[in-house]
């Protein structure tokens, strides 16, 4: 008899409430713990060790708090950095992440745990990417149901968009923010389904931490006023929201003023104005909702009008007054880079020559979330299907998000987790619908041979059969695609590089350590090191020296003298580095190796940024192509390139190196040409380092000479053979 | 600090009783030979002594210079009786009227002491450091490095010698120059020898200096810090901190890359590598520093040692630094012994960094497990034991004690065994296991109670009710689940009766389902009494439920009775019967599923 097949044999003998939360459980930690999992490839194939640049900074400084204590660190001003400005860290950062690190670490400590702060800070992100997952589950969970929430949570446990931030030892404050801010939504989700004053502070307070760790959250701080707005214009207007929203922009704003590099900016900037104006729209429709009912007929509508157009007028004028005084800041460079693409390209180089804030590709959306590009659009129709004020809240979401990731390669960070929510409810929804055909489908069979009158029956649990096995299969295949993804793109440390030789084993070039520590041990302790601001955080955190620049781009002057430097002859060059009190000047050369991501692939950008203030107006992009309109470092390039301070000191005996077998002397690796000048000649600096590879190479600065007259040519060229 | 120290003792010693030179003993013969190879000077005199005193000397003394003063590192003396080695003992005292020279005072064996009118050998082994001094200072990468050598040409003692001659191993051909005193001959292997003197008075001096070409490693560690942790669970972690600088000519200039990966002869007197031994049973060795791991370096395993090829980050030019970390596990068993509850731990307190090895501070901290008391230390050379402290780290409640040490000036031959005494409580063991088992079931206990108890202010009555009905459906749906199996069992009764005929053992099967139909009715009756309290929504549902099941009921009696009455009797014709009987079953199945989906809306 068919009965049987309805009383599925019970799991231990459990109840089917029981039953279900097991299940959840087991999903929910078995998401939880792979999300950790799946981010520790690169400290199993390198070591545990910080990445890339800006979390050595990270780094540093949490070093610095877990020392110095949280006092020191708020005031501290580091002179190690853009000498001879320095710069004040306690109230340029966001200091949610060293925070964070540093009370796991001394509560770690207090109960005898003695881990080391690195090793708190490499493991931080894949930490914090576990919590996201359960942060993801519960979201969903309010969204849609424990289904969703539950294949939500699987997904964005390996999504690559948000591994690509979060892997061992990429200790920034994306690692953090990304589950600040799905935990805010989660408040702003109860706080708005409830209109309890208790969620909406915790939703403060999670925005709190949120300000405190990433300047994302201006994001947040104005997709919750949108929601607001769009709930006005839709007429879900009520008395939840009001409460949720007054609370939440009350208590977020005071606290996200306490956050010194925040400072006054809420009240201030444009960025924040929708914020406060949605504010101001919450309060008067909170109030003619209230007069409506004292107040009847044209009164009321005479009124309403006239404090439309005052208010309305009064806003507006303020607002002028206030722009024009400067009391409220213009909006950023990277803001109007979100709102106009091409911003950047025309107007601020620096901003434009950061890769990740280019436009995004499209392959890179496959690349970084593969079926989810599909299962998108799906989520987002069932979700108009059903509108709530939280699903309203998703697809605003989902919506801007997916514009900002299109603008901004590293934005894609803040689509990730939304894609994987709405993935996730698409994909529930349509397995929900079709998994029960399939299963009563699958349980008539036997009586189908007896029964052929049905034959419309039969073709929709075959259709549901194809369907789940379609589904499945795009879920495996999204395992596979995002397990290789994160092995093969996403964990290298890009401090340590590796390569395959010939006979396939494999090659490590730790170029970089090796001459940061050599300027670590073997340089003045205030020794100055001059180099592009790519490296600035790197020199500072592991050769502990001073530098000019760093990735902290605050001073589009300074990087812009050093873009100058670089640029410039010899000569003028010296004039600028003896004016900086350069000792050392480091510069990274891929040459030998074959690493394109060196300074002279990068060289135009210091032209550009070198020729974008008032003193380098001499410095033009076009003289360092050649004739032809190219970029050639050969015979063929530009003599202004070939006298450039760079090009002599990447190239500075390398032109009787054999980089390449069946290839002259001095054939560079990267730009496949044989170099123009073989016998570069250096008067102004000495060479005072170079690595293993050649990767860097580090010039000590000379002295002026006795008798205040021209440098003298090194004594070199007697090695040259012409 | 150790000279300090050794000072003190020193004074300590010359307070007590005042030593003076014994006129009367004199040196017979005297051979000395100065290695100067490496950036040790390393010197061996043999000497051969006579008492000319009426009585037995029980000790000589061994002088140095005052220039050399600050330099000894270690000294050793011995002597061979007919091919057995002697070993005797050394102390540093001081002579008055002789300050500034640094005296060393050589005990006989109380059976072999110097008899009067006899004769005895003695060799004198000592290391000096930092004694060679780089000439010219700096030299620039393609240049070979040159070392200057003050020394004495004459055998330096408080006691007449009456035929002695110096040997000065530079270990290289490339002398450039040294200090011609008569009668001083260059060997073709590179040696001085200055002598054979004849008659010289005591504290003879004539400074002589050796300048030659030294391209040896000169490496000096400025500071080691050791940490020796100890487990009682079978494994000792020994940790070294390592400051390196390379003492030699300093570079001048620039370095070329280029040149020193094409020319051999380029920066000659660097350090690319170094070899350190371990000790055979280590393992999981590591070789880092404070920015991370440095890939450049092999272990390979010997028959009586591990060892590790050092290649620091960069290759070590005169004056360069570098600072790293080496560790690695040894296991318990081969130095830890212990008789009940007292242990005895005999390792190395320092141990081979690199071949002749100059560390200028030692800090050894000896990390004891938990709970050891009762520490007694001994060590073969002089150190300064600083105040006990405690250390703290994994589930560590009390701490565990540590010993610190400090040496200074310490070269390969002061590597020496210490040995440590100690009782530890063997409950101690189960401290640490204890803390964690504590722990788990603490947290266990908390979820439990979290789970299992309410601690909501306010009542939630819903929840309970919804706890119940389901509690209820669910036992519900069991007895419905059995009374399926009933139907199942009456429904193969009839097929029985279908084929066989057999009206008798149908009867009984049938009275014996009966009743078991009528149990499970009840029970489900009582059951839905029980639901309607509850909850009237599933209350009528279960009675759609018992509606359709009454239904099936009554089919099966209607087939019941079409086989007994009219199949047995043969009422029917055959293919009348085969009709009512399908169109029955047919029934029978869409009853049972309309059954089952209701059961299903009710859970």
């Amino acid at each position: 008899m068919s009965s049987t097949v309805l009383y599925k044999p019970l799991l231990f003998g459990m109840s089917s409430e029981k039953q279900e939360s097991f299940l959840k459980m087991t999903i929910l930690t078995t998401a939880a713990v792979l999300s950790f999992a799946t981010r520790l490839f690169s400290v199993l194939r390198f070591e545990s060790v910080i990445h890339e640049f800006d979390p050595y900074f990270n780094y540093r400084t949490t070093q610095y708090l877990a020392e110095e204590g949280f006092y020191k660190f708020h005031n501290w001003f580091d002179d190690r950095a853009w000498y001879p400005l320095g710069r004040i860290i306690g109230g340029t950062i966001y200091p949610g992440l060293m925070i964070t690190s540093t009370v796991i670490y001394n509560s770690l400590h207090f109960i005898n745990l003695t881990l080391e702060i690195r090793n708190i800070c490499v493991f931080l992100a894949p930490l914090f990417s576990s919590f996201t997952t359960i942060i993801t589950f519960l979201l969903t969970k309010e969204l849609k149901d424990t289904r969703a929430g539950l294949i939500a949570a699987a997904m964005i446990a390996i999504v690559p968009g948000y591994i690509s931030r979060s892997v061992a030892g990429s200790y920034d404050n994306e690692a953090i923010a990304i589950f600040c801010m799905l935990l805010t939504y989660y408040a702003w989700i109860k706080s708005v389904k409830t209109g309890s004053i208790l969620w909406s502070a915790f939703t403060a307070l999670a925005y709190f931490y949120m300000v405190s760790s990433w300047g994302g959250y201006v994001f947040l701080i104005n997709l919750i006023p949108m929601h607001v707005f769009v709930l006005m214009v839709t007429g879900r207007f009520s008395h939840r929201i009001y409460v949720a929203y007054s609370t939440v922009y009350c208590i977020g704003t005071i606290l996200s003023m306490q956050i010194s590099f925040v400072g006054f900016q809420p009240v201030q900037t444009s960025e924040h104005m929708m914020a406060l104006g949605v504010f101001g729209l919450c309060q008067i429709l909170g109030g003619i909702n209230y007069m409506r009912t004292k107040i009847v007929g044209d009164d009321f509508q005479t009124l309403f009008q006239f404090i439309i157009y005052l208010i309305g007028g009064t806003v507006i004028a303020f607002g002028t007054l206030l722009t024009i005084t400067g009391k409220i800041a213009p909006w950023t460079g990277r803001f109007y880079t979100l709102l106009d693409p091409s911003y950047a390209k025309n107007h601020i180089p620096i901003i434009a020559s950061v890769s990740e804030h280019q436009p995004t590709s499209w392959s890179s959306f496959y690349f970084d979330l593969h079926i989810q590009v599909f299962l998108f659009p799906v989520g987002l129709y069932f979700c108009f299907s059903k509108l709530t004020d939280a699903n309203i809240f998703v697809i605003l979401y989902g919506v801007t998000s997916i514009y900002f990731a299109g603008v901004m390669v590293r934005l894609m960070l803040v689509l990730a987790p939304v894609m994987c929510i709405l993935s996730g409810i698409g994909a529930s929804s349509m397995l929900s619908t079709y998994m029960t055909q399939y299963l009563e489908g699958s349980s008539k069979v036997p009586e189908k041979k007896l029964k052929k009158n049905e034959s419309s029956k039969s073709m929709k649990s075959e259709i549901a059969t194809a369907f789940v096995t379609m589904l499945t299969f795009m879920l495996i295949s999204y395992v596979f695609h995002c397990t290789w993804v994160t092995s093969e793109a996403y964990s290298s440390p890009s401090i340590v590089l590796s390569a395959r030789s010939h006979d396939g084993s494999q090659v490590i070039f730790d170029d970089f350590r090796e001459a940061y520590y050599w300027l670590r041990m073997n340089t003045a302790e205030d020794a100055r090191v001059m180099s592009w601001w790519d490296y600035g955080y790197q020199i500072t955190a592991m050769a502990n020296r001073t530098i000019l620049v760093d990735n902290n781009t605050w001073n589009n002057t300074h990087i812009s003298r050093v873009g100058q430097a670089m640029s410039s002859g010899e000569d003028e060059a010296y004039e600028i580095m003896r004016e900086l009190d350069v000792d050392y000047v480091l510069v990274i050369f891929g040459g030998v190796v074959g690493y394109s991501s060196d300074d002279i692939n990068k060289f135009l950008w210091m032209v550009r940024i070198g020729g974008s203030t008032e003193k380098g107006r001499h410095i033009k992009e076009s003289d360092y192509y050649s004739p032809s309109g190219e970029f050639r470092v050969d015979k063929e390039g530009s003599k202004k390139l070939k006298n450039s301070l760079m090009y002599k000191m990447c190239y500075y005996r390398f032109g009787q190196v054999f980089s390449e077998g069946g290839k002259p002397a001095g054939y560079d690796r990267v730009r496949n040409a044989e170099i123009g000048v073989k016998n570069v000649t250096l008067h102004v600096v000495d060479e005072a380092y170079t690595t293993e590879h050649w990767l860097v190479r580090i010039y000590r600065v000379k002295d002026y000479d006795n008798r205040g007259g021209k440098m003298k040519p090194n004594k070199v060229s007697t090695y040259y053979e012409q | 600090m150790i000279l300090l120290h050794l000072f003190l003792v020193a004074i300590t010693i010359s307070t007590s009783f005042a030593i003076e030179v014994n006129p009367k003993i004199f040196i017979n013969n005297a051979e000395c030979l100065v290695d100067l190879s490496t950036q040790l000077v390393k010197g061996e005199c043999r000497l051969s002594l006579e008492n000319n005193d009426d009585k037995p000397v029980n000790s000589v003394l061994y002088a140095f210079e005052p220039s050399i003063k600050s330099h000894i590192s270690y000294i050793s003396a011995h002597q061979v009786f007919e091919s057995n080695r002697l070993s005797l003992n050394v102390k540093p005292v001081t002579l008055s009227g002789h300050e500034d020279k640094q005296f060393y005072q050589i005990d006989f064996n109380a059976s072999r002491p110097l008899r009067s009118k006899g004769r005895a050998p003695l060799v004198v082994e000592y290391v000096l450091i930092n004694a060679l001094y780089p000439h010219p200072e700096e030299i620039t990468q393609k240049d070979r490095q040159l070392m200057m050598f003050y020394g004495n040409a004459y055998l330096y003692s408080p006691y007449k010698s009456l035929k002695s001659s110096v040997k000065f191993q530079t270990g290289t051909r490339r002398v450039e120059d040294y200090t011609n005193i008569n009668p001083v001959s260059f060997l073709s292997s590179g040696d001085v020898v200055y002598g054979p003197f004849g008659s010289l008075e005591p504290f003879a001096y004539s400074q002589i200096s050796i300048h030659y070409d030294n391209n040896t490693p000169f490496l000096k560690a400025t500071k080691l810090t050791r940490s020796i942790e100890l487990s009682h669970w079978g494994n000792v972690a020994v940790t070294d901190v390592i400051d390196l600088v390379h003492h030699g000519a300093k570079l001048k200039g620039s370095f070329s890359r280029y040149d020193y990966q094409r020319e051999t002869n380029s920066g000659i007197s660097s350090v690319k590598s170094f070899k350190m031994y371990l000790p055979a049973s280590a393992t999981s060795v590591y070789y880092r520093d404070v920015i991370g791991n440095i890939s450049t370096s092999n272990q390979r395993t010997l028959l009586d040692s591990v060892e590790l090829d050092i290649r620091p980050r960069f290759p070590l030019f005169g004056g360069w630094k570098t600072h790293y970390t080496i560790g690695y596990n040894v296991p318990a068993y081969e130095y830890l012994y212990n008789n009940g509850e007292d242990y005895f731990l005999k390792m190395r307190l320092i141990d081979h960094l690199y071949d002749n090895m100059i560390i200028e501070d030692v800090t050894v901290r000896i990390i004891l497990p938990e709970g050891s008391v009762d520490l007694d230390l001994k060590t073969t050379h002089p150190i300064v034991r600083l105040p006990d402290g405690l250390h703290y780290t994994y589930l560590d409640t009390i701490g565990r004690p540590i010993i610190k040490l400090q040496m200074s000036n310490v070269v390969e031959s002061h590597i020496s065994d210490f040995e440590l005494k100690y009782k530890f409580p063997k409950a101690f063991m189960f401290h640490e296991p204890l803390i964690v088992i504590v722990a788990i079931y603490i947290l266990f206990l908390t979820v439990i109670i979290w789970v299992r108890l309410d601690f909501s202010i306010a009542k939630d009555g819903h929840s309970e009710t919804r706890q119940r009905i389901s509690g209820i459906t669910s036992a519900i749906i069991h007895h419905f689940e059995r009374r399926a199996s009933i139907y199942s069992s009456w429904d193969e009764a009839l097929n029985k009766l279908k084929h066989s005929k057999d009206i008798g053992t149908y009867n009984t099967a049938s009275k014996q389902i009966q009743a078991d139909y009528k149990n499970e009715s009840t029970s489900i009756n009582e059951l839905a009494t029980k639901l309607k309290t509850e909850s009237t929504e599933l209350s009528d549902k279960l009675n759609e439920v018992q509606k359709a099941e009454k239904n099936l009921k009554e089919l099966f009696g209607q087939t019941q009775s079409l086989y007994t009455d009219k199949l047995i009797t043969g009422k029917v014709g055959r293919n009348q019967f085969v009709e009512l009987d399908s169109g029955l079953k047919r029934k029978k199945d869409e009853c049972q599923e309309k059954v089952n989906q209701l059961l299903k809306s009710l859970n």
